[in-house]
């Protein structure tokens, strides 16, 4: 943006009207900075300072809550800050201030009124970062340790709850486990046996929760699914494991985990604040009247998993206390700050700071009369490294990403563009690592998640990568998880940039058509009947023509009929004259609309009439009947239209179901039939496949939200009115009468309302379609009837264990049916909440074909299932 | 979070010069607004690598995904010119996008993202005097990626060029609609013997779609 000097202030995303700060927002900004400095020095002053602007107990509170929950680096200076607030202040702090009452004491009474609104809300970070804030008080002796140990047994409490659901469980746990991590050496000594309480209702609650990890495991072994698999941890079994080493060594030396900046100076004077008791309430269900589907459709929570990328010795081992602890406080900041991805990279590089002296290894280079600090053994780690490693944790999460992986891939660019060589060689080393994961397991949805991140992150700095270190992986097998994610990469990159500019990174190697890498030419439409000798290519090129000319669509339509006519009676021998009419128009359209994505909508918004009257079989024979067949054409059609686009082939498909041209169920029919290699060779679900089930799966999904909320609020509206209506009718002093005529009224709908209804009816319909067409599709690709004509007979082998470990031998074959079954397993974990809405039917539907063979494929397609719906077997 | 830091995903202060529409009504439909205006793009990125990229911020499993694209077009010669609108179906994408990707890369340019308040017809135009965008008046810089020195004559370059001049020659101002929300028997049988005009009918759906967004939008 050199050199423009423009007059608007457009350009000038930094520009806020300059703001005088009142004292409160001064105070509140103080209390928020603490530490940005130096953390030790300042909280005196802060404290200081709190004591010299009266500004009420509550909005104190309030900022060090939003300090406690926002900043949780910050917790333990805050339990510092409120530790000092907490004794009687020297006179020079607080001159004249009133003998026998403590600030910090009233600050903690006000403080608990905010934790106890987070529970009420259930908003668990917030609770979890409050606990440790009480936590960090009880080992200064603030708070006191009896009060302490209620507060996290009421966690344990809902352990025990029937039927706790894995998200409330989970997040219970975690409370339980990191109050005690930071309190442990208190609570032990005031009371042993609880300790031991809480670690054993963790591990009881850890135990019964085996097999949900089945679908949630990032490195996959589908005969041992539930066996733990080298390369990756569980965060709750990371914390359940550093809970029990600290215990057995006595929760020593927990200030080499943590800072502990409330242990300095002495001991308090006053007694110890006790918690109040809680009850961690029930889990609000949502109660409205629109029948199976009534509670919204949260995401299933899942235990979480993180792949191990770096050696131990680069960053900390999550299993322990202080790897745990680091691990733990990192996440939660990059959680927090998802709403500025900059500011979360600033932190995210300055945590050092917040952790004990030698955690991580200091930069080189220190400014002047810095010294470096002697490096402390078995610590030293790269917090660069330390930051990237959580950050893809958190990214490459199974069933779904903690949030949308766009953040986490804006957030490492952030990072890299911070602090280019430091960040830049880890980011390098992650990639390598998890590069070498493909083809030894690695969930397939991650090697998605993992292509889409590289090519993104590639498309912000120059496409520049090492290709060659992977050339000698030309020589595996196309399928090849390998092979298939370079192709998913290139492909990816050039969807971002376009062809040659993704050819020209690549070594020589990779553009040989052989290595299957770079497609032979840029992507771009193919109309079949181009070709001046292709025996359609007349007939094709006078629709094409009434098309370009953009005639009525009437005229468009008895053109194609008296193309059938005429080809029915040449002898072209052609087998089916509806299907090459159904391609003709369509391709015809879509090459009238193929110069941009725009000139696509409006094709298709100029001719909606043609469309809908080719996919109700118009031109057909069998006339005007909507038609299973003719919305298979089209999608064809377009298919072969886009062949050497796919990003094309997923926005058409997507505009169809739009426009309502065909449904969601057409288009997964479509991807388990037609979609893979014209319906021949034996049934699979390849990435591209996927990509298409998951369009339409996500579509009929989102119909039913929209349609759902409209119902909602609608209803909503009709209450709000007739509680309107029946307060006027009460206040102008209507009579009994007048009162009881009115009552009939109250129960009928407003039109609108009963069109919402039938619509959302009519949607869920579609959506159990959806599900039970897709589960049937797996079903039929990974066991497979004998009298399948494509039956996929390696389906069965590559989930055995000794055909596993021959893996280096598979071909094509094999690695598709792995393929398939991965795309099976993440279907079955990230739309669990809709499986588990409509189980039973589903169940039934599709599964009972299979229901008690002991067929190997049939017993593992239930087992995930089983998973999927939250049934253990037994 | 935002107590702490200021959050990405709020409005610049930029104000449409040429809203026929007041203040306060363009603040509140920026508050509604799931349009996005993006600039600083390069003349030749294409509607499909923005689709790509801002597609990763669409979320369809709860009711979203990209509506439409509309390219920035030079007045006169009918050529993009670095700028144009992307409307999401749901507000949140929108600002899922304002968080992620403004300030990164598309075709190896930063570009920048300010919610807009909505695209009305005309505006897929450039307003500068040249017929492109006012910025490209002031520019005093050479930018390859924006036809060279600001304003002026641009020397022809790759296929790559060439194609994109060509490609928005037929425009009519008409711009697509993107599709709007699932309605009851959309899929007639009707015969189109009797035919109605297309036009008429897109029409039609555009104003039926129209009254939809507003309901939408409550």
């Amino acid at each position: 943006m050199s050199g423009y000097r423009g007059r608007g202030r457009r350009y000038r995303d930094d520009y806020r009207e300059p703001v005088q700060e009142t004292p409160e927002q001064r105070l509140r900004s103080t209390i928020l900075k603490l530490g940005e400095v130096d953390p030790l020095q300042e909280l005196h002053r802060v404290a200081k300072f709190i004591y010299d602007h009266p500004a009420g107990i509550p909005f104190v509170a309030e900022c060090i809550r939003i300090g406690v929950t926002e900043q949780p680096h910050k917790i333990p200076y805050y339990a510092a800050l409120l530790k000092i607030l907490h004794e009687p202040p020297p006179p020079e702090i607080a001159p004249g201030f009133p003998e026998g009452v403590s600030l910090g004491r009233s600050l903690l009474e006000d403080f608990w009124k905010g934790f106890q609104g987070y529970l009420d809300q259930l908003a668990w970070r917030e609770i979890r970062l409050c606990i440790q804030f009480f936590s960090h008080l009880t080992t200064a002796n603030i708070v006191s340790a009896q009060s302490m140990i209620s507060l996290l047994l009421s966690f344990t409490t809902v352990l025990d709850e029937f039927g706790v659901s894995q998200g409330r469980g989970k997040r219970a746990a975690l409370c339980a486990v990191e109050g005690l991590l930071m309190a442990g050496q208190a609570l032990k000594q005031h009371s042993a046996t609880s300790v031991l309480d809480i670690i054993n209702a963790v591990q009881t609650y850890v135990d019964t929760t085996t097999f949900l990890k089945s679908l949630a495991q990032p490195m996959v072994r589908f005969h041992a699914l539930t066996e733990p698999i080298e390369g990756s941890i569980e965060i709750l079994d990371c914390g359940l494991a550093a809970m029990k080493t600290l215990n057995a060594q006595d929760f020593a030396n927990l200030s080499d985990i943590f800072p502990q900046p409330y242990l300095d100076g002495p001991e308090p004077v006053l007694p110890p604040f006790d918690l109040p008791s809680v009850l961690v309430p029930p889990e609000v269900v949502e109660m409205d009247t629109l029948g199976e589907s009534s509670s919204e459709v949260k995401r299933e929570e899942w235990p979480e998993y993180h792949l191990t990328l770096f050696d131990n010795d680069v960053v900390p081992d999550p299993m322990t206390p202080a790897g745990y602890a680091l691990k733990s406080t990192l996440l939660d900041i990059i959680d927090i700050y998802d709403v500025n991805r900059k500011e979360c990279a600033r932190i995210l590089l300055e945590f050092a700071k917040w952790t004990p002296a030698g955690t991580f290894r200091p930069k080189p280079n220190p400014p002047p009369g810095i010294e470096i600090p002697d490096p402390v053994p078995g610590k030293d780690w790269q917090l660069e490294n330390t930051v990237v490693d959580n950050i893809l944790g958190s990214m490459f999460a199974l069933p779904d990403s903690r949030q949308r992986s766009m953040f986490y891939i804006a957030l490492i660019t952030e990072l890299c563009k911070l602090s280019p060589p430091t960040v830049g060689p880890a980011v390098g080393k992650s990639i390598r690592k998890l590069y070498s994961f493909l083809g030894d397991g690695l969930d397939v949805e991650i090697g998605h998640r993992f292509a889409d991140w590289f090519s993104v992150h590639m498309s912000n700095f120059n496409f520049q990568w090492v290709w060659k270190e992977w050339i000698p992986d030309l020589q595996l097998s196309s399928q090849n998880p390998r092979r298939g994610f370079m192709r998913k990469a290139v492909e990816f990159e050039i969807r971002l940039a376009y062809y040659d500019r993704i050819g020209r990174t690549l070594p020589e190697d990779f553009q040989n058509p052989q290595a299957q890498i770079l497609p032979d030419k840029a992507p771009g439409p193919d109309y079949e009947y181009d070709d001046p000798v292709h025996p359609y290519h007349d007939p094709a090129q006078s629709i094409l023509g009434l098309l370009r000319g953009r005639s009525e669509v009437a005229d468009v339509v008895s053109a194609l009929e008296s193309l059938r006519n005429s080809l029915a009676e040449s002898n072209h021998g052609a087998a089916n004259l509806d299907s090459i009419l159904r391609s003709i128009a369509i391709q015809s359209l879509l090459h009238t609309g193929s110069r941009s994505f725009s000139h696509f909508l409006n094709a298709v918004e100029r001719y909606l009439p043609l469309l809908r009257n080719l996919a109700a079989g118009g031109i057909s024979s069998s006339g005007g009947i909507p038609n299973l067949e003719a919305r298979m054409d089209i999608l064809t059609a377009s298919a072969q239209f886009w062949k050497r686009n796919r990003q094309m082939v997923g926005i058409v498909f997507d505009k169809l179901m739009q426009y309502q041209i065909v449904d969601p169920t057409d288009v997964v029919s479509w991807a388990f039939g037609s979609g893979h290699g014209n319906g021949e060779g034996p049934l699979k679900v390849d990435y591209c496949q996927w990509d298409l089930l998951k369009a339409a799966l996500d579509k009929a999904n989102g119909r039913v939200m929209i349609a759902k909320k409209r119902v909602i609020a609608l209803r909503k509206e009709e209450d709000e009115n007739r509680a309107r209506a029946n307060a006027d009718g009460a206040g102008n002093g209507a009579s009994m009468e007048v009162d009881t005529d009115a009552k009939p009224d109250d129960h009928v709908e407003s039109p609108a309302l009963t069109t919402a209804v039938k619509a959302f009816n009519s949607l869920t319909r579609e959506q159990k379609s959806v599900l039970s067409c897709t589960l049937d599709g797996f079903a039929a690709c990974l066991v497979p009837l004998p009298s399948e004509p494509n039956k996929n007979d390696f389906a069965r082998e590559v989930i055995q264990e000794n055909v596993w470990h021959n893996r280096i031998n598979w071909g094509t074959g094999e690695w598709g049916a792995w393929e398939t079954w991965g795309w099976y397993r993440h279907f079955c974990g990230s739309y669990s909440a809709y499986l588990r809405t409509y189980s039973t039917t589903l169940g039934t539907v599709s599964l009972t074909r299979i229901e008690g063979s002991t067929d190997p494929a049939a017993v593992l397609v239930k087992k995930i299932w089983n998973a999927a719906i939250g049934v253990e077997e037994t | 979070m935002a107590h702490v830091v200021q959050p990405l995903d709020q409005p610049s202060n930029y104000k449409d010069s040429q809203a026929r529409v007041d203040r306060h009504r363009q603040e509140e439909a920026l508050s509604r607004s799931s349009t996005l205006y993006i600039g600083n793009l390069s003349f030749y990125t294409t509607e499909e690598q923005i689709y790509e990229l801002f597609n990763k911020c669409a979320n369809v499993s709860e009711g979203g995904g990209i509506k439409r694209v509309i390219m920035g077009l030079d007045r006169n010669t009918k050529t993009p010119c670095g700028f144009c609108f992307v409307e999401y179906y749901t507000r949140a994408e929108a600002l899922a996008s304002l968080r992620y990707i403004s300030g990164t890369k598309l075709d190896e340019r930063i570009v920048r993202c300010d919610l807009d308040a909505g695209y009305k017809e005309g505006r897929q135009f450039g307003r500068g005097k040249s017929g492109g965008q006012v910025r490209d008046e002031h520019r005093e810089d050479y930018d390859p990626g924006r036809g060279g020195w600001g304003a002026q004559a641009q020397k022809s370059e790759a296929e790559r060029r060439r194609e994109v001049e060509e490609r928005y020659a037929d425009t009519t101002g008409i711009v697509a609609g993107g599709g709007g929300d699932w309605r009851q028997g959309e899929v007639p049988n009707q015969s189109l013997k009797r035919g109605r005009s297309p036009e008429d009918d897109g029409e039609r759906e555009r104003a039926a779609r129209s009254r939809l967004d507003v309901e939408d939008r409550m």
